[in-house]
């Protein structure tokens, strides 16, 4: 999995990771590095076809620094207009945008429902820890309510979004949501999100202990605790997050419909 | 048209059965925009709705699958520019049109494509402003083009004046684009891209296009290659070509790295984009220029304008008032050494423009010592009339 990485080369020396200590990035990393390893073993992908994208944000930096693929390290919320252009360039790339919450949710909130609604064939990975890390801990919107953050000093009034029911509700074709302690989910959901043909949304509650001023160990505890899998949750899971597949469907891929089109004028042109 | 540049033929690009045929056509300016881009190997069409610029796309969404291209309707501005960037870092020549409002949105992108050397095209077909003002046509975004995007990156600008231009000066637009690895603007008006006169299409085969320069062709193996580096203008690897390419628009250095920051890296990363493009004005700009010899007084003009400045040119000279004629077919890099060597010394400059008067700063920087006097003439929401721009001529210089 190492020769996936970017230790050495232009970049200089990237390991120990970039990240503050005890941030969930490194772990998304490494997940996603098993996922793209084995569909690349076990579908015989070119390495070549894989393409990361990201926009700003700590999110932003697995890309740039640790894929040793093709890549691109973008602009504030637009890795997915972006990763549409490039799918309109070569249909057969196989493209996983890393994002956080702040970055798909606000700034690229548009860019996100209208990718989901053309089911482009993308693998969104949404490291969501609930607030701006990079900038130093504002609110996001995905804050939970009553969260002291650097700019809601007084508690965070704001309701947060639900990205999940948001991407549903949007036309994504896989949807799932998991969190950093749970290594073997997430790694399954990104081979089925690459595998599928259309919009792929998995959220990853990740920790960030610099902002949440709280030990890694005790946030991922309470990732574990405080979060109910769907299938066994009845009714609503009073104050608990749910996790696991939201939906996993079937529809059209933008570019796949589209080459009917194209299609057509090539026939025509016998 | 460059010395070096490809034919269709040679790159290998297909005329196909829905390409036109050569000949002589009755078109619109928007439908020649694109007719020309089709031309020149552009396969990928990112836009969003907006009058002026509604011709243009929806032309695009009839003809770019029709030649196996693809067109897609963002949902709004931000994303068509950005798409315009992805499809370039996957290998394909893309284009959008707008106006005004549209421009504003795509300024962000404009700059990171500039920093990362993304060759695109974006048409901007300018309506009257500042905020919605109206759609009619004007020249107010010419100042915009230059200095919209964050930063200090310089641009490629056209000024097309004609439907014809719309078509060669799209093409020539992707060509300088792929030679300089740089977005390029075509800053048309309303009037230019509503109009409808003759067309000539060439045939195809005679058609001059440029493909980007890959480190392939050069030999370097992804192991050598540097993304911004080897020649003035870094040959461009592609995704899915096996050069672990990482595109960034943050100050980088010949190899890619963009975490080595120093003064001296950033001086030099800005300044070697800025040298690219405005140290080789001289081969990048086009200067029309008529009547020039013995002239006393020179009317500079660009785009739309320039139609009724020609003619008030003309009657001029018929008058006996020795006036001379320049179009700025660039705008930016703004051509002033070309302009210093064929101006030589006159009276008075006359600069009809559709906006409060804008090129008059550059025109009148770069030829300070080589008038007397620089007058403005502008017009807002209508096109000069021969009749309006020689009054003023007639008043200056009785």
């Amino acid at each position: 999995m190492l020769k996936y990485l970017k230790e050495e080369g232009p970049l200089g020396p990237r390991l120990p990771l970039i990240f503050c200590p005890g941030c969930g990035s490194g772990q998304v990393l490494n997940y996603t590095l098993y996922a793209v390893d084995r569909i690349i073993e076990e579908d015989n992908v070119r390495k070549e076809n894989f393409l990361f994208i990201s926009g700003i944000g700590c999110s932003g930096r697995i890309t740039s620094h640790y894929m040793n693929f093709d890549s691109a390290w973008t602009i504030h919320g637009r890795a997915l207009a972006i990763a549409t252009g490039a799918l309109l360039a070569n249909p057969a790339f196989k493209i996983i945008v890393f994002t956080g919450d702040g970055d798909n949710a606000s700034i690229g909130g548009n860019h996100f429902i209208h990718a989901c609604r053309r089911n482009i064939d993308v693998t969104i990975l949404c490291l969501n820890n609930g607030l701006y890390g990079m900038t130093g801990g504002q609110h996001a919107p995905t804050t939970p309510l009553g969260m002291i953050t650097t700019t809601t000093p007084y508690e965070n009034r704001e309701a947060a979004f639900d990205l999940c029911k948001l991407a549903e509700i949007a036309g994504a074709t896989y949807v799932a949501r998991w969190t950093t302690a749970h290594p073997r989910q997430v790694i399954k959901s990104i081979m089925k999100g690459v595998r599928k043909r259309g919009t792929a949304f998995i959220e990853i509650l990740s920790q960030c202990p610099v902002h949440e001023k709280a030990s890694p160990v005790a946030i991922l505890k309470r990732f574990k605790r405080d979060t109910i899998p769907i299938r066994r949750a009845e009714g609503p899971a009073e104050g608990k997050t749910l996790i696991g597949e939201f939906c996993d469907l079937d529809r059209k891929e933008w570019n796949e419909s589209y080459q009917e089109i194209i299609d057509q004028f090539l026939a025509g042109s016998g | 048209m460059p010395k070096k540049a490809r034919r269709n033929e040679a790159a290998n690009i297909s005329p196909g059965p829905h390409f036109l045929k050569p000949g002589k056509y009755y078109l619109q300016g928007s439908e020649a925009c694109i007719e020309g881009a089709l031309m020149a190997g552009c396969r990928v069409y990112a836009g969003y709705p907006i009058t002026p610029a509604v011709e243009t796309m929806e032309y695009a969404s009839r003809r770019f699958p029709q030649v196996g291209g693809r067109f897609i309707q963002m949902e709004d501005e931000i994303a068509s520019a950005c798409a315009l960037i992805g499809s370039s870092w996957g290998g394909a020549k893309a284009l959008t049109a707008t106006s005004g409002p549209g421009f504003s949105l795509m300024q962000e992108a404009i700059s990171i494509a500039v920093m990362s050397e993304t060759p695109m095209v974006i048409v901007d077909i300018q309506r009257a402003g500042p905020g919605q003002g109206y759609i009619t046509a004007s020249q107010q975004d010419v100042m915009q083009a230059r200095w919209g995007h964050h930063g200090d990156g310089p641009i490629i600008a056209l000024a097309p004046a004609s439907v014809q231009e719309m078509f060669d000066l799209t093409i020539e637009a992707f060509t300088l684009s792929e030679q300089w690895r740089t977005p390029v603007l075509v800053m048309t008006e309303e009037t230019v891209a509503h109009m409808r006169e003759p067309l000539v299409i060439p045939p195809w085969n005679e058609v001059e296009v440029r493909e980007r320069k890959k480190p392939q062709d050069l030999g370097i193996p992804p192991g050598d290659y540097l993304p911004w580096g080897h020649n003035t203008v870094a040959p461009m690897a592609n995704w899915g070509e096996g050069y672990n390419v990482n595109f960034v628009a943050l100050v980088h250095l010949e190899d890619g790295n963009i975490t080595r920051y120093s003064p001296q890296a950033n001086y030099h990363c800005v300044e070697r984009l800025q040298k690219k493009i405005e140290g080789n004005a001289d081969g990048i700009t086009r200067i029309e220029a008529k009547f020039l010899e013995n002239c006393k007084h020179l009317i500079i003009c660009y785009g739309a304008v320039s139609r009724t400045a020609m003619e008030a040119a003309i009657e001029a000279c018929e008058e006996g008032l020795e006036v001379g004629y320049l179009r700025l077919i660039t705008l930016w890099p703004f051509p002033e050494e070309k302009l210093r060597r064929i101006v030589g010394t006159v009276d008075t400059i006359f600069v009809p423009e559709m906006n409060l008067g804008m090129m008059r700063h550059p025109i009148t920087e770069a030829l300070r010592d080589q008038c007397r006097k620089v007058v403005s003439i502008p017009s807002l929401g209508i096109l000069h009339s021969p009749e309006y721009i020689l009054s003023k001529v007639r008043e200056e210089t009785s």
